[in-house]
């Protein structure tokens, strides 16, 4: 369970990554037509928009990064889903935080692992629990 | 790969103009284009539209892919190169004929 300093550790984090101008805007009883059109733009439909500068960097990827990618692409080859999912549910339907806030293949997958869910492969408390099982041996191991 | 297709409408060298339709939760049409006025490039291939194979609707029809060109000044307010052009690719039914 996390402490009460850790959880205000995750609301300050997603606050830093929200959009810079801050309003209190928590379920409003109406919004303006400027305001829907702005919130329906899907988060990944980027092309214009003002960014800084991104610095290039010579980096290999890591195990994390490969294992990842060859689990996406053999559910691929097994006909689980097709690329078009993959940029819906990776650069799209995990909202704005997380497309800025996650690393490339972190995207990717939080989408495998949603489409599995959402397919009816594997269930979400079945997840919760391996997640749980693997996190444990590994602070065994690392103890 | 079952499903039918749609008759292609275009050809190379035909404006075309991007249609504005709304945006529900996924899109490969970028809001920068919509509207704006272009030139079909080239005639590439049918496929299921991004609406249908993201969700991986297989059966769907399929539709003609173009690319269009569009002048960078249509779509950038105060682009400063007349002869600067920008590609992008989309699908039959998000097209319309602008005439000219």
């Amino acid at each position: 369970m996390p402490t009460k300093e850790a959880l205000d550790g995750y609301y300050a984090v997603g606050a830093r990554l929200g959009p810079i101008k801050h309003e209190q805007n928590d379920w409003p009883y109406e919004i303006t037509r400027a305001e829907f059109a702005a919130y329906m733009v899907p988060p990944h439909d980027v092309g214009g928009q003002p960014d800084a500068p991104v610095r290039y960097e010579e980096k290999q990827e890591e195990l994390w990064e490969l294992n990842t990618y060859v689990t996406c692409e053999v559910l691929g080859w097994r006909g689980i889903w097709n690329s078009e999912e993959r940029r819906r549910l990776g650069n799209n339907d995990l909202g704005a935080t997380l497309y800025y806030g996650f690393p490339y293949y972190g995207r990717w997958i939080w989408a495998a692992a949603r489409m599995l869910i959402d397919k009816n492969h594997i269930t979400l408390i079945e997840l919760l629990e391996k997640v749980a099982e693997v996190k444990a041996r590994q602070q065994k191991g690392a103890a | 790969m079952s499903g039918n297709s749609v008759p292609a409408r275009f050809n190379v060298g035909d404006r075309v103009r991007v249609r504005d339709l709304p945006n529900l939760f996924y899109t490969r049409t970028q809001m920068y284009v919509r509207g704006a006025t272009g030139v079909v490039a080239e005639r590439t291939y049918e496929d299921l539209i991004p609406e249908d194979e993201a969700w991986n609707r297989d059966g769907a029809p399929r539709e003609q892919f173009y690319i269009v060109r569009f002048r960078q000044k249509d779509l950038w307010s105060g682009y400063p190169f007349e002869t600067d052009t920008l590609q992008t690719e989309l699908p039959d039914r998000w097209l319309e004929p602008a005439g000219g």
